[in-house]
């Protein structure tokens, strides 16, 4: 189904009823998993996406996780990271049985794993211990490698392991296709499965709410004169994801004091400074 | 009924802003939906929320120095602090230091902790104890058989598994810490050794919320007397270890046994003792501590099912509150079952919710 | 609950403690968590999670084990058969009644090739030609950290396919007409790593699954082209709810020719182990650990009548009073305490007791010495132990399950079975 840009050159608003510089409606919880070391459950629209994490610990990786992709945090000082991802076969409209060395799920994989190790502080933990990230995306509807990095970001945050800040990733696309030739054309935040098909987009992950670059991957033929923009609207894109992860985290952290089960923390003051 | 069935707990539901986000001409995303809570970090120390999230600067001020969960962006001339993980601000001094709402556990010297040995080299042993990384307990830190003191032998190290063998259970100490974080352990005491005659169970450990905490005891004696169909004065030892492993066993009344077949003499029970240490075989358990120490174990299911922390008070209180539930419903079978709505309502007489 | 071993390892001494427990026959067997011998552990579900699919459902057990299952169908063209059957229904029944009774005598030790039932056959013109074929299914189980092709997987898929499909019913609610038929895909997916035996987690899953899924209701008649209402409120359940007032029940008689079996709901297949002679349903890992043997047993609720597609709401009986239990399949697993090291008892153990009765060391030297001989050289005795039972000392069992036991853990399952209704999970 093409999209109709003559449409929203009128009302200026996307197949979705969304304006161009709005998210999908989001959805989170940390600790999902009561046995896992970390877990959370992430919704961007109808993309959904548990990741569980276990570790870090010390386990052969070769035995149980051979289709994984792995990166070494702080140069190899510290903690690896491994990440392996499960597209449940009734998560897109038709079904489709992926095979766990699809090479889409590699790559994906791959950015993933030296994406987070470039944000994970591993060397408290020592080069022996690995932490292993399983990603099962339940459903599927654009902005895939993107939820997947958020989703594991929340879940990593669950697991207590230290980061610089969150890793979060947003997708930006472009309202007219790079056959229409245009030099310039308006940048589209966030995009689902309908408009990915149809339009040039890129996925850009950012470190927290700063415009530091992690990752950046862009997959269609696209205009050198638009990439500009699209970069400048996934990175305020990725400031609204981090405030969102950020919320769930605090909610989770506050009704954890409330209920008692951590002691309230202490706060650094002016006034404790002299 | 065979099945209980728990309500699904549900992902809170989005709370709409209510700023009026109409233009859409100028730039920054706007969230569909997005939650109160979603305030831009900077600002987020100024309020009164108490949770550090990671990137969130804690303060710019020279006079503090950074402990755990907290780091320094490298090469930059600033002394701003920031949080690494999510969690609520420790000082001490002028030391900060963010402890994270769940963690794996991290060791520290003097923990008592429970371990499970997973792998048997030639002088040591590689023991589980639910920390990033393996701990090791050398064979030279380990009670031998025969006497308190003596040296190690070559003997000993080719038997090294008739002391402890993969899949055995101990309780030590943490004597000393790797730079990496791993642990040694050490069983030099008759308090340590390895654990028989009772059930195993795992929790998490200290760091996360809700679980076993560093506390004055680990390790203590339940009187299960309380309970009328007990005959007679049993005990049961509740080990807490640091770690979130716990051991729950019949409480073994002095040496008397080993006294017992090595005839009378100080020494020899001293070295009787020390040869109690290895042994795998259990006691004859009265059916009735079993059945307490069944309860002992749901109470602290309960206690973790509902985000309460397990320490001594905790469970000495669950406990006499199961038995008193127990009591009431004296009709219903199942009354050593504290999962569901029983542990939530043992949960809320215990904090009085 | 987070280990860092993949396996489950055991001390002998926790398993003798274990098998001790749940071996007591006098107030019976007291298991760790405190459950009943027939109770399950508690569970949260969700069904209709998935908006993508035609029916889903998530488990999540209290020990952190989670499931989720979608179900997704297709319109597929029947390739028309060169013949066809003409069966009664009579011979149809004995047929299965024979099968699953062959089946429990037989061993799985992880041959599924018996799964290729001859449904087909079976099924075949049974009504009005309504006829299904096992090929209509296609089942997936997941597991991670398991391979696709890996024994535990296979084995996991071909018994919960085996037990959908071991009546023949099931596929014959996938006829659209002579011509079309669904597809159905249930794709079964472990979240968690596998903690404990996932089989009843799964086929809990996929049963919740199965009840919640729909069907587009079809508008077209007959041997046409199949077209379908597009309004999703309309679709159909492939296993109709069963409402609470019969008169629900009457009016809710759809002209979809699958909806003629109110009572019937999708198999399920229960874990049963046996220690000593206790019968403890949905054992835990620790559990499983010290199991005698331990069987999976599926089950089904067929229609309460044989009258399955009478067009007349009158001629559909009452079905609260009596429920209809098949007995599909039994499946022994092979559990994993024959693995279990034994454990040692103090009268052979070098570094406890070490050789008492052979000499009583007087000296601390003496003793290691002793302790030596006792290491080294095979105590006489030590023979004699490993045979013996020990009280207090692990022994990993030995020899296959009892006939009697096996019998006894079936009629326990279809007892439980029918003295409890299937509750069902709402979300």
């Amino acid at each position: 189904m093409p999209l109709d840009t003559s449409t929203y050159n009128l009302a200026l608003l996307r197949v979705d009823g969304r304006r161009w510089n709005e998210l999908r409606q989001q959805k989170g919880q940390l600790g999902v998993q009561p046995s896992a070391d970390g877990s959370a459950y992430l919704e961007m629209g109808n993309t959904k996406i548990q990741c569980i994490i276990s570790g870090p610990n010390e386990r052969d990786l070769s035995k149980s996780t051979s289709s994984a992709s792995t990166a070494p945090t702080s140069n190899g000082a510290g903690a690896t990271v491994a990440v392996s991802i499960m597209i449940a076969p009734f998560a897109t409209v038709d079904r489709k049985r992926r095979g766990r060395n699809d090479k889409r799920l590699q790559e994906m994989q791959t950015t993933i794993a030296s994406g987070l190790a470039a944000t994970v502080q591993g060397q408290s933990y020592g080069p022996r211990s690995t932490i292993h990230i399983s990603l099962n995306v339940l459903s599927q509807d654009g902005s895939l490698l993107a939820c997947l990095i958020n989703a594991a970001s929340l879940a990593l945050v669950d697991a207590g392991v230290p980061m610089t800040d969150y890793l979060v990733a947003c997708t930006a696309g472009s309202t007219s296709s790079y056959a229409a030739a245009d030099e310039e054309a308006d940048p589209l935040l966030d995009l689902n499965t309908q408009e990915e098909q149809e339009l040039p987009f890129l996925t850009l992950a950012t470190l927290g709410a700063t415009d530091k670059v992690v990752a950046m991957v862009c997959e269609s033929r696209v205009q050198l004169t638009r990439l500009e923009g699209m970069m400048a609207t996934a990175a305020d894109g990725c400031k609204g994801v981090r405030d969102f992860l950020d919320g769930v985290v605090r909610d989770k952290g506050e009704l954890m004091v409330q209920e008692g089960a951590i002691g309230r923390g202490e706060v650094v003051s002016s006034m404790d400074l002299d | 009924m065979p099945i209980t069935i728990l309500q699904p707990s549900l992902a809170p539901p989005p709370k709409l802003r209510n700023v009026d986000s109409d233009s859409d001409s100028e730039g920054g995303a706007d969230l569909e939906g997005d939650v109160a809570m979603g305030r831009p970090a900077k600002r987020a120390r100024t309020q009164d929320s108490s949770i550090m999230t990671p990137g969130e600067i804690i303060t710019d001020d020279p006079q503090w120095m950074r402990g755990h969960g907290t780091y320094i962006i490298p090469g930059a001339s600033s002394n701003t602090i920031l949080s690494s993980v999510a969690g609520t601000l420790a000082k001490t001094n002028k030391l900060l230091s963010v402890r994270p709402l769940r963690a794996r556990y991290t060791p520290e010297i003097g923990d008592l902790v429970v371990g499970r040995i997973v792998e048997v080299q030639a002088k040591r042993w590689r023991v589980d104890v639910g920390g990033t990384l393996l701990a090791q307990l050398p064979l030279s830190a380990i009670n031998l058989p025969g006497g308190i003191q003596r040296r190690r032998t070559e003997t000993d190290e080719l038997q090294i598994r008739t002391f402890f063998s993969e899949g055995e259970l101990l309780v030590a100490e943490v004597q000393q810490l790797y730079n990496d974080g791993a642990a040694v352990l050490h069983t030099r005491s008759l308090k340590y050794g390895k654990l028989r005659n009772g059930v195993f169970m795992s929790v998490t450990g200290t760091g996360g919320g809700g679980g076993v905490v560093r506390a004055r005891r680990q390790a203590f004696t339940l009187d299960i007397s309380g309970t009328d169909e007990v005959s007679g004065s049993e005990k049961i030892d509740v080990l807490l270890g640091v770690n979130g492993y716990i051991w729950i066993s019949k409480h073994i009344e002095g040496e008397g046994a080993a006294a017992e077949t090595s005839g009378p003499g100080i020494t020899r029970i001293e070295e009787s003792v020390g040869l109690n240490v290895y042994s795998s075989q259990n006691d004859i358990i009265p059916v009735d501590t079993m059945r307490e120490i069944a309860r002992v174990r749901g109470v602290i299911t309960a206690l973790v099912e509902n985000g309460l922390r397990v320490d001594e008070e905790m469970v000495i209180k669950g406990y006499a509150e199961a038995v008193e539930m127990a009591k009431e419903e004296r009709d219903s079978a199942d009354t050593l079952w504290l999962g569901g709505e029983r542990g939530k309502r043992l949960a809320n007489a215990l904090v009085g919710r | 609950m987070s280990s860092t071993s993949q396996h489950l390892l055991l001390s002998p001494a926790e398993l003798a403690y274990l098998h001790g427990s749940l071996s007591l026959i006098t107030p019976g067997p007291i298991r760790p968590d405190g459950r009943s011998p027939t109770q399950f552990r508690p569970l949260t579900a969700e069904t209709g999670i998935l908006p993508g699919t035609n029916g889903s459902a998530r488990i999540c057990f209290a020990d952190g084990t989670e499931a989720v299952v979608g179900v997704k169908a297709e319109v597929e063209k029947t390739p028309l058969s060169p013949y066809e059957f003409v069966a009664s229904t009579e011979g149809r029944k004995d047929h299965t009644q024979k099968k699953s009774g062959s089946r429990k005598s037989k061993k799985a030790t992880g041959d599924e090739e018996d799964i290729s039932m001859d449904v087909d056959e079976e099924a075949a013109g049974a009504n009005d030609k309504i006829r299904g074929s096992p090929d209509w299914v296609e089942l997936s189980v997941e597991i991670p950290g398991l391979r696709d092709d890996d024994s535990g997987t296979v084995f996991l898929t071909s018994m919960l396919t085996e037990a959908l499909l071991a009546d023949g019913e099931f596929v014959k609610k996938l006829w659209i007409n002579r011509r079309f038929h669904w597809k159905l895909y249930l794709d079964i997916i472990l979240i968690s790593p596998p903690l404990s035996y996932p089989l009843p987690l799964l086929s809990l899953t996929t049963h919740l699954a199965l009840l919640a899924t729909r069907l587009p209701r079809l508008k077209s008649e007959a041997d046409e082209d199949p077209m379908f209402d597009d309004d999703w409120a309309a679709a159909t359940f492939l296993y109709p709810r069963q409402d609470t007032s019969a008169k629900a029940s009457n009016k809710s008689s759809k002209p979809s020719s699958a909806a003629a079996a109110p009572a019937s709901r999708p198999p399920i297949t229960l874990l049963v182990m046996a220690v000593g002679d206790n019968i403890i349903f949905d054992p835990s890992k620790e559990e499983l650990a010290v199991a005698d043997s331990a069987v999976a047993v599926s089950v089904a609720e067929g229609p309460a009548s044989e009258s399955e597609s009478e067009p007349e709401p009158e001629s559909i009986p009452a079905t609260t009073t009596k429920r209809n239990l098949q007995l599909l399949s039994v499946r022994t697993i092979d559990p994993p305490s024959r693995l279990t090291p034994p454990g040692v008892p103090n009268s052979v153990n070098a570094a406890a007791w070490g050789t008492m009765t052979a000499a009583t060391p007087t000296t601390t030297t003496a003793a290691t010495a002793s302790a030596t001989e006792g290491g080294a050289a095979k105590h006489p005795d030590a023979r004699v132990t490993e045979t013996e039972d020990v009280v207090g000392v692990w022994k990993a069992p030995r020899g296959g399950a009892k006939f009697g036991m096996l019998g006894a853990m079936v009629a326990k399952v279809l007892e439980r079975e029918a003295a409890s209704p299937r509750s069902q999970g709402a979300g």
